[in-house]
């Protein structure tokens, strides 16, 4: 929560002579932190960023009180002024004016911890004194008259919001807090009107209908105008869950609801009214007109924390001494009783009920006024006797490395996709993870493929860079459990290679160049069978390892390619990573160099086979083929080099010839391999 | 007999090459293992041989001084050849790994030689594991600052890198625990400063007497390292549901080394949260608070590739344009 506070209205509450600047740090380094300062004309404002759990310091007197005591610290005198705690009941305005009825009716006592209001006469609308209207201007806020602008700088001072209504636009002088039904309507002072789901606070006046979205903002049907003669001050405090809920649906994220529903101290209720009565006699005229409402005041529950020092000092790093502890924790308004040298008992002051409650907190308290930035670090000495860690995630560095080196670059797409590029590629987005909220229909589901995302890159590409193209990516996909849908979906790690003008043969050389580098065992292609997605199911090979599949390698199919507005021969391998690390053998083992030379001889076969099939027959026909490679093919003419030899003597023409010889009738059998 | 001929052949050979590796093929074809001279000395039989052995071994030794006799004009001549050194060398092609693979790397390269075991966690996680296991109940305005993603009411896509925090204590089951769990993160946001994906560091460290110190000398070795060794952190004051105390981490700005310059906010740069483990956190984990301490820290891998390259727009990280990634 951010708020604007300028320097003037914070020296209402603070007495020092620090300057501005020197504020800013020491609350920066101890406190809520300064994001900026600015200097406007004669004074400063201050960016604050008020912390979550902190709304007692989102104010001009919760800032005076936390820099009162961090001041000090830095060697600077510092005192905290005009406490609104101090004042008294007695302090607030005698009736002046004819007694006017209102009657309160709280049909639901959970909806609101404290409930204060006070009916006001001889009301004068007109422009706030020029002190009021610049503070409020400098803290964001526009100046509208006297009235409203008074609710505003007391929420300003002491981070209370306060409302304000016309008395004579209050049917029957009754309101009625209650739950909103589902499907009642309220007109905001902003001229929205709301459709409500139920549940949440409203007033609704002895006409029936609703003037008040209780703790967002009050009905445009009662709201002071230029006329307005006699008004009631509001001030509450709510139950902060219904507030926070009607806020973010109703999309009025107002200050006020903000501030609700980080449940405010219902202590200062009371005194926020009585400065608010004050302020409306000396610059509206107001003269109070009826008894001050208070009602449902629970008083907060006293809370009491056990303090031991060794384990503040053990969570901080830090030797600090009783005196120091006590110091800093009277000085933030918590009360402090010695049980021993090192023992304390611990009071929480009202307004930090919410955040203190262990005494972790209290460490943090101490720590953090004496300041963080005066501790010296020190690196850590546990450790570990072993450490493991999953492999994969070294395997998949050394495979993008591998490829980064082959000429691939990597590109990080986001898991999160659209529809639209799932089916030009002519695949299936149903079964994906969606989001309950994207972002953008561009975001709606996580991938469950990476292909339809490397297809829109080389798209992205297409013109800008020159072919051939080569990318990967390596990241998971997301997929659903069919028999366990409301388990979590499987996260499976993928690498998708692809490349755009390349053949295939060159294009499946970088990927049997990864797949032979891991040393991934009997290596096979199968054609693809069937049709299926993006393949060109001709062009199209089922990647194996062993038994093991690996993954598919194939050619993109024209209409794909067209619906993606694609050129030129695309080839993608889609690989499961984990199935690829777990076979592969990063382990090297030594092989001794055979002390013959090799004996390199060419054969042709012919053969209606796969080549694949023939490298494996010709592998399988003896142990002392120790290499083959394919040379060159005429219509079903394939040429191989073959490398023979036998790591124990010298190898004899005769032997070479009778295998080369064996070869082809081998090749007539039925039975590949 | 040949020899003659051969050598003859050969000198003509030789005569007619005008550089060294053409040289080389003749030398091989006719004085290689297999070569012509051989070749014609192994069709003779055993008497003639034993009658020729002399003529050959003249012949072969004519040949080799024949061979380096023109070897050695042609390196006199080569040396005098006017050579263009500066004509292009042929690339191969020229591959890049992503910024965020190398910042990664870098990362876990920092953390791993003080005794970090890297680690991933689910991305898509349940809401305990992301919230309310961190002490993060629902409806709470903490939840404001996430962002979160729904894929169900009680299955989120995680928001930060904590999920691995009860993950690890369950893994571990006691300390210590010190991890550096490095993933992708997702939060509803896209800005100059924000991506819907994005990846976090989690330095999680778990054991007896691990006070906030620790967290300082870490934080500032994690940022001498990275970022240079004239860098240092300080903590602010901040407040996350799962830490006791929480910290806000700024490091010295490069440009101005911490005076205060145009890029910073007065010298300094925010880096990100961090904190010491609450202890319902620690409880939820399933470690006794009374016995260990720990702290954690989230930091963005981006926000830190930004903040050391000086990156105006963090989306440019995601850019797909391959004129973009292969700048790096």
């Amino acid at each position: 929560m951010d708020i604007k506070l300028p320097d003037s209205t914070l020296r209402k509450f603070l007495f020092t002579r620090a300057p501005a600047e020197k504020i800013a740090e020491a609350l920066t380094l101890c406190g809520p932190s300064v994001d900026r300062l600015h200097k406007v004309a004669a004074d400063y404002v201050y960016d604050i960023e008020a912390i979550t759990n902190r709304v007692d310091s989102a104010s001009a007197f919760g800032i005076a009180r936390e820099a009162a005591t961090i001041l000090p610290l830095f060697g600077i005198k510092a005192k905290l002024i005009n406490n609104p705690y101090d004042i008294q009941a007695g302090e607030l305005p005698e009736r002046r004016a004819k007694k006017l009825p209102l009657e309160v009716e709280i049909r639901d006592e959970t909806l609101v911890k404290r409930f204060a209001a006070i009916v006001l006469d001889g009301l004068v609308v007109k422009d706030s004194p020029q002190e009021i209207k610049t503070e409020l201007e400098l803290a964001g806020e526009r100046a509208l008259n006297n009235l409203v602008d008074i609710t505003n700088y007391l929420t300003l001072c002491y981070g209370q919001p306060v409302h304000i209504f016309d008395y004579d636009k209050i049917k029957g002088a009754k309101m009625i807090l209650r739950e909103s039904k589902r499907g009642e309507k309220i007109t905001t002072l902003d001229d929205r009107t709301h459709t409500l789901r139920g549940g949440d606070i409203v007033i609704e006046d002895g006409a029936g209908r609703l003037i008040d979205l209780c703790g967002i903002m009050g009905g445009k049907n009662s709201q002071v105008d230029d006329q307005t003669k006699r008004a009631v001050l509001f001030v509450q405090t709510y139950e902060p869950k219904r507030i926070r809920k009607t806020s973010l649906y109703t999309q009025e994220r107002t200050l006020a609801a903000q501030i609700f529903e980080k449940q405010p101290d219902s202590c200062l209720v009371i005194p926020t009214i009585i400065a608010g009565v004050k302020l409306l006699v000396k610059y509206a005229g107001a003269k109070v007109a009826g008894d001050s409402i208070d009602l449902y005041y629970l008083k907060p529950e006293r809370i009491t924390i056990r303090l031991d020092l060794k384990l503040v000092n053990d969570l901080i790093g830090f030797k600090f001494n009783a005196k120091t502890v006590n110091s800093i924790l009277t000085g933030l308004g918590f009360t402090v009783k010695k049980l021993s040298a090192s023992t304390f008992e611990v009071t929480v002051p009202s307004w930090r009920t919410h955040d203190v409650t262990i005494w972790p907190d209290l460490a943090e308290e101490i720590a953090r006024i004496y300041g963080y930035f005066r501790l010296a670090g020190k690196l850590p000495v546990s450790a570990y006797l072993t450490t493991a860690t999953d492999p994969l995630l070294e395997i998949e560095y050394r495979a993008k490395s591998f490829l980064a080196n082959l000429g691939f670059s990597e590109i990080f797409n986001y898991s999160l996709v659209g529809a639209d590029i799932f089916t030009k590629s002519q695949m299936a987005i149903d079964h994906s993870v969606s989001l309950t909220n994207p972002l953008a229909s561009e975001f709606e589901y996580l991938r469950r493929s990476l292909i339809p995302s490397l297809l829109m890159d080389l798209a992205n590409n297409s013109g800008k860079v020159e072919l051939p193209i080569r990318i990967f990516e390596l990241a998971n996909i997301y997929l659903v459990d069919e028999h366990n849908p409301k388990e979590l979906p499987e996260e499976r790690p993928i690498l998708a290679l692809a490349s755009q003008g390349l053949d295939y043969r060159t294009a499946k050389g970088y990927l049997e160049a990864l797949l032979v580098k891991f040393r991934l065992p009997n290596l096979t292609f199968t054609a693809l069978d069937e049709e299926t997605g993006p393949w060109q199911v001709n062009q199209t090979a089922e990647v194996y390892s062993g038994k093991h599949f690996l993954g598919v390698f194939g050619a993109i199919k024209p209409a794909v390619k067209s619906a993606f507005n694609l050129k030129s021969d695309i080839y993608l391998a889609n690989l499961d990573f984990r199935a690829l690390a777990s076979l592969a053998n990063t382990a090297s083992t030594y092989t001794p160099i055979s002390e013959y030379p090799d004996m390199i001889e060419d054969i042709t076969i012919e053969s209606n086979r796969t080549i694949g099939e023939l490298i494996q027959l010709i592998k399988a026909e003896s142990k002392l083929v120790t290499k083959v490679i394919y040379k060159d093919s005429l219509k079903n003419k394939h040429t191989f080099t073959i490398h023979f030899n036998n790591p124990k003597r010298n190898l004899t023409q005769a032997e070479v010839n009778h295998i080369k010889e064996e070869i082809p009738k081998a090749t007539l059998s039925n039975n590949p391999g | 007999m040949n020899f003659e001929n051969i050598t003859n052949s050969l000198a003509q050979g030789t005569a007619s090459v005008g550089t060294i590796s053409q040289l080389e093929k003749i030398e091989t074809e006719y004085l290689g293992k297999h070569g012509v001279l051989n070749l014609e000395f192994a069709k003779l039989n055993k008497s003639d041989k034993s009658k020729c052995g002399q003529e050959f071994n003249a012949a072969k030794l004519k040949a080799i001084q024949t061979v380096e006799k023109r070897r050695n004009e042609l390196i006199k001549k080569t040396e005098k050849e006017s050579f263009d050194v500066t004509v292009p060398g042929i690339l191969p092609p020229l591959g890049h790994l992503h910024l965020v693979t190398q910042a990664i790397r870098e990362i876990s390269a920092i953390f791993t030689p003080i005794g970090f075991i890297r680690r991933r966690y689910p991305e898509v996680d349940t809401d305990w594991y992301a919230a309310a296991g961190l002490n993060i109940p629902k409806d709470h305005p903490a939840r404001d600052d996430q962002e979160t993603f729904y894929v169900s009411e009680n299955v989120v896509l995680t928001p930060h890198t904590s999920n691995g925090q009860l993950r690890e204590m369950e893994l571990m089951k006691k300390p210590p625990i010190k991890m550096i769990n490095i993933g992708k993160t997702y939060r509803r946001q896209i800005d100059i400063s924000h991506t819907p994906m994005f990846h976090q560091f989690e330095g999680l460290l778990i054991d007896r007497g691990i006070n906030i110190t620790h967290l300082i000398g870490v934080g500032n070795y994690f940022v001498q390292n990275y970022f240079g060794p004239d860098r240092r952190i300080r903590l602010r004051p901040h407040h996350f549901q799962f830490t006791e105390p929480s910290f806000e981490i700024d490091i010295t700005c490069g440009v101005c080394q911490g005076v205060g310059c145009r890029l910073c906010k007065a010298g300094w740069l925010e880096l990100g949260g961090a904190g010491m483990v609450h202890p319902t956190v620690l409880k939820n984990g399933g470690l006794n608070p009374d016995k260990y301490s720990g702290f954690a820290f989230g930091w963005g891998v981006e926000r830190v590739l930004a903040m050391k390259y000086d990156l105006p727009d963090i989306r440019n990280i995601y850019t797909t344009d391959l004129r973009i990634l292969n700048q790096f």
